[in-house]
């Protein structure tokens, strides 16, 4: 035996042992994550397809595509005017002076039930849209809503303060240590604290505050208005993660050397000019990431929709929540978790597509 | 002249800015710190106050809130509960974390790539998703309350943890392990006795961020404890805070939680603030 196939033997030898060992120090956590991951997202995906009830002892049926065919069942019908016997013409209602249609639970199917979802005219004719099941569609509307503005505000506010505490001034250190606090507070308790603002009379700090400058008389049910309960929740986020995006915005401002500024400055760009044709590009990757990590977490916002509306008004994940334990749906929970694993899925697809996150690698 | 006065000003703009900012960020925490120190009919009084007086407008702070939510058995022990789950949950994604990402982070070996690729992909996991399954699984090996927190939570901070302290690893020179090597040492000799020792500044770092995520958990901690009321953590005590025989919801002794709740985390994170912000923006900024 030569010297050099030895020694390739005892190279490969070497690689073995090495590789045996990768594989067993990996072995933990792939059995945790498939524990804790991978097996319930199989179990979710079965279930999603069965009428399985949770915590009880009843038979569980395969029903097929009968869950996902209730959450997205919906329906369009006209609403046909009420006509009086005697005039022929559409009667109207005496109170409010509009013309009166069918109400119309009348005209939605029955069987499976059908709910009025909205309503809207076309061509001057009204129609309904009914949905098996409404609250399941507004919660993706909710959810969007509030994943859209509560994104946008933390990216626009985050900035504005990552780039007030990069220009040049003292206390940077602590203005740091300042914004860890809303990051650093309980999701569930800043809810709370924000909850007893939003307090419907002046006792509430929000109502006392918008009663002395006249804004109103002091008696906003912020949390019970259904115009105001998706700003008030988006506020409540806002405050909560806009430190996250500032940090991360503000380490990725601190990559850009200063030089290209000075550059900037002998050949006379503006600030305005500096901001969108250097740092914002600059910035892109890290904006990217933030973005990413944002979104992903509003799409799955819990905590505030489910302290502080409960069920006055869902999120995907508070609707999948209440069908498990207040419906004991587990099947339909279940085709819940499915549809939104699927809409984070496309949306982490597309940003990592669109964004260009993977190029850079 | 003209040029000092632009100056002045926009140092002027800045710094009112900057104040804007602060008085954002920490308002809502010293509403609640106000709010905690009134009693009842302080906290009812119109309009509010932007400190505890008495009618005739002196201040009188009361410190009873303090005292009954710490004397309240549902949130003292939702503080046991909130720290022995937090706590096994770092220790446990760090061990299992550090293991793998030496692994991942340097030694060789096929299907490296994938895991690596499967494991950024499980940051991004939704876990609302497996709600549901993952019950189906503690059902089936009849975890306790607690230790189902401890088992699920790890969903979300094994893969964050494995995957920062990859990065680090990785930064390591290779030169430590070869020279470890000649020496005679095994890999998994270098891990522990060398490696180890210079992550430690990361294992603090995802194992504080770790610790933090835990203590926050809601969504499985309110599942989970649905059976089992004496296991609740403090988020879901928080939430579920009523009082035993007032009508309103007692704020006054929720805003004393939530302040009791959240000093010490507020200085964790001021003593580890650095530590954290690089952990935050670990993975994220590159440069």
């Amino acid at each position: 035996m030569s010297s050099k196939v030895n020694a390739k033997y005892g190279i490969s030898k070497l690689a073995k042992r090495e590789e045996r060992l990768a594989y067993k120090l990996v072995l933990p956590a792939l059995i945790v994550l498939a524990l804790v991951a991978f097996y319930p997202l199989s179990q979710v995906f079965y279930a999603s397809f069965t009428d399985r009830t949770f915590a009880s002892a009843r038979e569980t049926n395969f029903i097929g595509f009968e869950n996902y065919k209730r959450l997205f069942g919906i329906t369009i019908k006209e609403l046909p005017p009420i006509i009086d016997e005697e005039t022929g013409l559409q009667q109207i209602d005496e109170f409010t002076g509009e013309l009166e249609f069918v109400a119309p639970f009348r005209i939605l199917p029955r069987n499976p039930r059908y709910n009025e979802l909205s309503r809207f005219n076309f061509f001057g004719k009204k129609y309904v849209i009914g949905a098996r099941d409404p609250d399941f569609l507004r919660s993706i509307g909710n959810t969007l809503t509030f994943t859209f503005f509560s994104v946008i505000l933390e990216t626009i506010l985050g900035m504005i303060i990552a780039l007030t505490i990069n220009s040049k001034i003292k206390g940077k250190g602590p203005m740091r240590a300042v914004m860890l606090v809303p990051w650093a507070v309980i999701t569930v308790v800043s809810a709370r604290m924000w909850q007893w603002m939003f307090f419907p009379t002046r006792a509430g700090f929000f109502n006392a505050f918008f009663d002395r400058i006249g804004l109103t008389d002091g008696s906003t049910g912020f949390l019970t208005d259904v115009a105001l309960q998706m700003p008030a929740i988006i506020a409540v986020d806002v405050w909560k993660t806009t430190p996250f995006m500032a940090l991360l915005i503000l380490a990725g401002l601190q990559t850009i050397p200063s030089e290209i500024y000075e550059a900037a400055r002998v050949d006379g760009a503006s600030k305005p000019r500096q901001f969108f044709s250097m740092t914002l590009p600059l910035l892109k990757p890290t904006l990217a990431v933030a973005l990413i990590f944002r979104t992903l977490d509003a799409l799955r916002a819990f905590d505030v929709f489910h302290v502080l509306l409960g069920g006055r008004r869902y999120s995907m994940a508070s609707y999948s929540y209440f069908e498990l334990i207040n419906n004991r749906n587990m099947g339909y929970s279940s085709a819940i978790g499915v549809v939104i694993f699927f809409i984070i899925f496309i949306f982490a697809f597309l940003y990592i597509r669109f964004m260009g996150v993977d190029k850079d690698e | 002249m003209n040029k000092n006065l632009k100056n002045i000003l926009g140092k002027v703009g800045l710094y009112s800015l900057l104040v804007v900012i602060v008085i954002y960020l920490l308002f809502p925490f010293y509403w609640a710190v106000n709010s905690s120190l009134k009693n009842e009919n302080q906290l009812m009084m119109t309009p509010a106050t932007f400190v505890p007086r008495d009618f005739d407008g002196n201040f009188s702070p009361t410190f009873e809130n303090y005292k009954s939510a710490l004397t309240d058995s549902q949130f003292l022990r939702g503080i046991v509960n909130s720290t022995i789950v937090a706590f096994s949950v770092t220790l446990l994604s760090l061990i299992i974390g550090a293991f793998a990402a030496f692994s991942l982070g340097k030694l060789r070996f096929r299907g490296k790539r994938t895991t690596l690729y499967l494991i950024l992909a499980m940051t991004m996991f939704p876990q609302v998703t497996v709600l549901s399954g993952l019950y189906a699984v503690i059902t089936a090996f009849n975890l306790s309350a607690r230790l189902s927190m401890i088992f699920s939570y790890m969903i979300f901070t094994l893969p964050f943890t494995t995957w920062v302290l990859t990065a680090f690893f990785k930064a390591l020179p290779v030169e430590i392990m070869e020279s470890a090597q000649v020496d005679g040492a095994t890999p998994f000799q270098t891990f522990r006795k060398i490696l180890l020792p210079l992550t430690a500044p990361a294992l603090v770092t995802t194992g504080l961020l770790a610790f933090i995520q835990s203590w926050n958990e809601y969504l499985f901690a309110l599942t989970f404890t649905s059976i089992d009321p004496g296991a609740r953590t403090i988020p879901v005590a928080i939430a579920l805070f009523s009082a035993t025989h007032a009508r309103q919801e007692p704020f006054g002794e929720i805003m004393a939680g939530a302040v009791i709740v959240t000093i010490p985390v507020v200085i964790l994170v001021l003593i580890f603030q650095k530590k954290i912000v690089s952990g935050l923006t670990a993975g994220a900024v590159k440069g």
